[in-house]
Order: structure tokens, then C-alpha cells, then sequence
């Protein structure tokens, strides 16, 4: 028992088994691709439909009613194969015939051989490469990060195989009556299969074609938003895919800053600079910007090159999906190295301490930091720090200062110099190359904010901390420069750093405690002068 | 070099003239025209004809009417215009002339 269809050609009405349409069908088809004026092709085709319907009317007597795959071979026999029909005109251009060729293969997913959506076999089709392999390497993505997403992406933009012809399509053969027959008795197999199985597979599939319903309507929601948006998101990425490869070669070779606006403000950079401060030779500088450039600068080609794609929908041939893909990991594989070497680099950290002690001369020391630009030329800049050079020295705004209880009656100030190195030795050296002073005036404690060392020493997580030890009753002022210098200093009424600048602080037995403050808890001079008289009577007693 | 490739295309050369030389006997339907190709051994399927028949058309050296077939649908029975006998008269010189030039070039040369 057969199936079959009722079809029309020329106005003759014919019944013909399913697979000898389908055959037909992919014949016609075919003819039809290999004539590119369409005026003409029109009229061929009106003209080879009609000697079709001729010959199968001969074929066709009391007995033989219906149209099969004898009849169509008949016809192909006696019409020629799709490549017979090309005379001189078409075959002068051999370029065309060649490109041809390379397009008979097409990009589906396969609806036969799949897990979710078939993607990865269609893949694996269209790269020739065995399904395994791209199921492997969607599995490794998809713990790398971007492997959903990727999957999902394809998955609406790779249409499914569902006819015959678009199968052999897909694996590239060559579309006759010869694979039309193998594609059909496989799929006859397979159908077979699929009854045996139906009890055990009943609920996965059931929940496939959920999901697949879901993609779908996802799918084809996108592909009408792109068919509208296309052109104008082609420009778009165009647009921007352009600016930012002008933006990261700047960044890469050029020496003047880049200025960008991000979250963190307003940020600027000279590149160059910055990286011959990081890397400890050109060689790691050159693979550094190779790596920075391929995997930021190749999907942004990738980008140019899709806006390019939407706007003149121009196909590509997937080596050059591949390129990019390689470039990608080569980029990775190089940052890799960098970032291995650059780690080894930094994996030692070493400090020392340099204590001054001061005699409490003064009711109040204003403690007080410069406002004015670091010296040099700033290389990076943002909210949090800023790195600038002037000849062969380095500054870094690397420094803190935190306020604390005097374990005894004296004050003192000790500076923590640290720094990374390769080494514990190497870590020691850089922590004790750093150039910080701070000063002395009267009442007046000046720290610079930045620390300056030797531009050879590069930027190696230099770091100044400077702590005032406050004995009993002493105070101090910060002074509003300081805003930016302190860092999570303990008091009494927990007040956050910021709000700490601008007032006078005293230190007591609770804490550090703010002195004739109107808006914060604390004290007045003159409780402070009463407790002062206390405490001397107290010791008095003693 | 292939001959069966060099054959078809010496053959291809010569179908437009001989489709014009059968259209110039009366006219005719393009099984009746495949027909005589084939004794000629000019063709060997059917395909190749139409597109060549459809650019004779458009380049006006051939015209057709429909007319009713008992067999199937209706047939085109073609002819030759004005233009296409002009044509095939000067395809005719060009083919005397080849002919004279194989012909030549086929004698051993006398010295």
C-alpha cells in the first residue's frame, strides 16, 4: 500500500505516489535553479511542464493510473539530468558553476539525529565533522559560559531540514533521483525505529516538542523583528563595530589618553604607557596588546562583518566563521601565557614599617593632604586611583591613612610600605624602592597622597598605609583634603569616613569621639577640659 | 582533453542552425523538432532543447502558436519570422564556408 497525492501540472490532473513526487518535484526544482533569468526561466519551465504532463499521459492507460518512480525516471530519461539543460551561455561562466556548488550545501538543523534541536548535527553536517565532536564542544561551552546562549541562537537562526531535498541539502549531496531513493529508504528505517520505541520515548519527546514549540514561536517572532530591523541594525553595528576598532586600535598603539565614560566616572588612559608600566618586557607587551586585540578586536570584526552581511546580504562561506573562532582561541591562549607570567610576577608580597614618634606639643594636629594634580603626565585615571610619570619616576595614589588608640602616653605615626614581586626579596625591594615622606609644620601633618618609585620597578601593588597613633585626649582636625585619604577609620559614633573631614576628633576611652560637633554625638571642649582635670586628679590619688 | 566534452560542443554549435534549417521546412513542435535531432544524433535528451528554443523566441527569430493536442495540453507549434530566415541564411554562408575550411585543412597538402 501506497500513498498518494493529487497534483496539477499544465492543467492535467494526475495521482502520483508520494515518493515519485517528491522525486519530481526535487527535479523540477532544480532545473529551475540552474536558469538565472527569470523571465525566461518562467517559460521554460511552462514549456518542461508541459512535455512532463505529455510523457506521463502516455504512460498512463486503464491499468496504470497512478504516476511512479518508473514514471518519473522515464521522464528524466528521456528530458536529461538538471545538468544537461545548461547550454553554452550558462557554462562560459565557470566561476558561477563552482559557486554553485559550494552553495548546494546548506546550513539546517537535522530533525533526525538530535538531542534538543538538532543543531549540532546540522553543524557537524555543514563542517563535516562528526555530531560527537560539536556535541562535545557545545558541552565544553556551555561550562565556559557561552555555550546556551550560542546554542540558542543558532537554533532560531538555523532553519529546520523537512523536506528531502533540503536533507541532502544539508549534508551537501548532490540532489538526484539516486540519493532521493537512499534518503527515503533511511528514513522508511528510521520511522520503523521511532514505532518500536514510541512507548519508552513517549514522554521525552513530548516534552522536545514543547520546548521545540517555545523556540519555535521565540524563532520566528525574531526572524520577523529582524526581517524589519535588519537593515537598520546593520547599520548599527556598522556604526558602532567601526568606532570601537577605532577606539581599541587607539587604545593599542596610540600614546595619547582615551577618554570613556563608564560607571565608575569619567576615566581616561594612555595605553601604551600604562601597559609598559605593567609588563615587565616588550615581548609580554606585544603578546599582551596581540591578546587584547583578538579577543576584543576580532568579535568586533565579527560584528562589522555581520552589519555588512544583514545590509547587502552577502554569504559567507563558514571558513570564516571558523577563522574567527580560531583567532579567539589563539587570543585566549596568549592572554593566558600573559596573565600566567604576569601572575608569577605578583605572587609574592612583602612590607615594612617606619615608626616616627611625636611629642603631643599641640592640643590639635590638623592633619592635611595636598589637592593639587599628581606630577607628570597621568597615564590612568579613574574614581579609585590614578597612575601618572614625569621622566623616569612613577606616582601612584596608592595611600591611606587610619586613626587609632596610643597603646601609650606618646604619639606616633607609622607608614606600612608594601608592594607584589616575583619573589619575597623581590617584593622586599619594591616595597622599600617607594619614595613617601610625610611632614611636619608646627601643628600642621602633611601627608602626600600618592607614593612615587622608579618607573623600572613598575606597578607592582605598591601601597602606602599610614597610621596616626593618638594617645589619650589628644585631638586632632582632618582636614576636608583628607576626604579621599582616609580609610575606615574606628569611632565612637561609627560615622563614615566622608562625613569624618571637616571637624575635630578627640581621642577618649570609647573611641575617637567628635569634639563641638552640633550633628554628631560627641563632646564639647569644655567636657573635655573637665575630664582632662579628672584624669589629673585621678593620677594625682594614685 | 575530453572528447565526449569536445563533441557536445562541436554539436551545440551547429543545433541552433539545424533547429532554424527544420523550422525552415514548416513548422513544427518541439517533439517533432527533438525527433529529427535525435536521428541526427544532435541530442540525446529532450531538456537541452527548450531554453534554446525560448532565447530563439526572445531574440524574434522565432514565433509560435498554441494549438490543441488530443493527448495532453496544448502544444506550441513554432515557425521562423522574417528575422530568423535572414538569420539562417547567413548561418548557411558560415556553414558552407566551414565546410570548405574542414575540407581544406582534412587533404594531405601538396609540396
Amino acid at each position: 500500500m501506497n500513498q498518494t497525492l493529487t497534483i496539477n501540472i499544465s492543467g492535467i490532473v494526475f495521482h502520483i505516489e508520494v515518493d515519485a513526487y517528491e522525486a519530481l518535484k526535487v527535479y523540477l526544482s532544480t532545473i529551475k535553479s540552474y536558469f538565472n533569468n527569470s523571465e525566461e526561466r518562467e517559460e521554460i519551465m511552462l514549456d518542461i511542464e508541459a512535455r512532463v504532463t505529455e510523457i506521463f499521459a502516455e504512460a498512463q492507460n486503464d491499468k496504470n493510473q497512478v504516476i511512479v518512480m518508473a514514471d518519473v525516471n522515464k521522464v528524466i530519461a528521456i528530458m536529461g539530468e538538471p545538468e544537461q539543460y545548461l547550454t553554452d551561455e550558462e557554462e562560459e561562466i565557470p566561476t558561477q558553476k563552482t559557486h554553485r556548488k559550494r552553495e548546494d550545501k546548506k546550513l539546517f538543523r537535522d530533525p533526525d539525529d538530535r538531542v534538543l534541536g538538532g543543531v549540532a548535527s546540522g553543524l557537524g553536517a555543514y563542517i563535516g565533522l562528526d555530531t560527537v565532536w560539536v556535541r562535545l564542544f557545545f558541552v565544553a561551552a556551555f561550562f565556559m559560559g557561552f555555550g546556551i546562549l550560542t546554542y540558542i541562537i543558532l537554533w532560531i537562526v538555523m532553519p529546520e531540514a523537512k523536506t528531502t531535498a533540503e536533507k541532502l541539502k544539508m549534508r551537501g549531496e548532490p540532489i538526484n533521483i539516486k540519493n532521493i531513493g537512499k534518503a527515503f529508504e533511511s528514513e522508511a528505517q528510521k520511522v520503523g525505529e521511532k514505532l518500536q520505541n514510541v512507548d519508552t520515548n513517549k514522554f521525552s519527546s513530548k516534552a522536545g516538542t514543547v520546548l521545540e514549540n517555545i523556540v519555535m514561536a521565540i524563532a520566528s517572532f525574531f526572524t520577523a523583528v529582524f526581517n524589519i530591523f535588519g537593515k537598520v541594525l546593520g547599520i548599527a553595528f556598522l556604526f558602532v563595530g567601526t568606532f570601537m576598532l577605532v577606539v581599541l586600535l587607539a587604545l593599542l598603539f596610540g600614546s595619547t589618553a582615551i577618554f570613556s565614560i563608564s560607571n565608575d566616572g569619567v576615566y581616561s588612559m594612555a595605553s601604551q604607557d600604562f601597559f609598559n608600566l605593567i609588563f615587565i618586557n616588550q615581548d609580554q607587551f606585544y603578546l599582551a596588546s596581540i591578546a587584547v586585540f583578538l579577543l576584543i578586536g576580532v568579535p568586533v570584526i565579527g560584528l562589522i562583518f555581520l552589519s555588512i552581511r544583514m545590509l547587502f546580504k552577502v554569504r559567507s562561506h563558514y571558513s570564516v566563521g571558523l577563522t574567527f573562532v580560531g583567532l579567539l582561541v589563539v587570543g585566549t591562549i596568549l592572554a593566558f601565557m600573559v596573565g600566567t607570567r604576569l601572575a608569577v610576577e605578583m605572587s609574592a608580597e612583602e612590607e615594612f614599617e617606619k615608626t616616627e614618634i611625636i611629642s603631643p606639643d599641640f592640643n590639635t594636629y590638623v592633619i592635611k593632604t595636598n589637592i593639587t594634580e599628581m606630577p607628570g603626565q597621568g597615564v590612568l585615571e579613574d574614581k579609585f586611583t590614578s597612575i601618572s610619570i614625569e621622566g623616569d619616576m612613577m606616582y601612584q595614589r596608592f595611600v591611606e591613612l587610619s586613626v587609632e588608640r596610643s597603646k601609650n602616653d606618646s604619639m606616633m605615626i607609622t607608614t606600612n610600605f608594601s608592594s607584589h614581586g616575583k619573589s619575597p626579596k623581590d617584593a622586599l625591594n619594591k616595597a622599600k624602592a617607594i619614595n613617601y615622606v610625610h611632614q611636619l609644620n608646627d601643628s600642621i601633618l602633611f601627608f602626600p597622597d600618592y607614593l612615587a618609585t622608579n618607573k623600572e620597578h613598575k606597578i607592582r601593588g605598591q601601597q602606602v598605609e599610614i597610621t596616626v597613633y593618638l594617645p589619650l585626649y589628644q585631638s586632632i582636625y582632618l582636614d576636608k583634603s583628607t576626604k579621599e585619604l582616609i580609610y575606615d577609620i574606628d569611632n565612637f559614633t561609627n560615622t563614615y569616613d566622608k562625613k569624618m573631614v571637616g571637624r575635630k576628633w578627640v581621642m577618649l576611652e570609647q573611641g575617637l569621639t567628635c569634639l563641638d560637633c552640633n550633628d554628631i554625638e560627641g563632646i564639647t571642649s569644655k567636657e573635655l577640659e573637665e575630664l582632662k582635670a579628672l584624669k589629673m586628679v585621678e593620677t594625682k590619688i594614685e | 582533453m575530453n572528447i565526449e566534452n569536445t563533441q557536445a560542443q562541436m554539436r551545440k554549435g551547429v543545433l541552433e542552425y539545424c533547429i532554424l534549417s527544420i523550422l525552415n521546412n514548416g513548422e513544427a513542435y518541439p517533439s517533432e523538432i527533438i525527433e529529427q535531432l535525435k536521428q541526427g544524433k544532435l541530442i540525446v535528451v529532450e531538456g537541452t532543447l527548450y531554453p534554446l528554443l525560448t532565447r530563439l523566441k526572445n531574440a524574434e527569430l522565432l514565433s509560435y502558436r498554441w494549438e490543441e493536442s488530443t493527448s495532453g495540453p496544448p502544444r506550441k507549434y513554432y515557425q521562423l519570422t522574417d528575422k530568423g530566415k535572414k538569420f539562417l541564411e547567413e548561418l548557411a554562408t558560415t556553414w558552407d564556408d566551414l565546410v570548405a575550411a574542414v575540407e581544406i585543412t582534412r587533404k594531405p597538402t601538396k609540396k
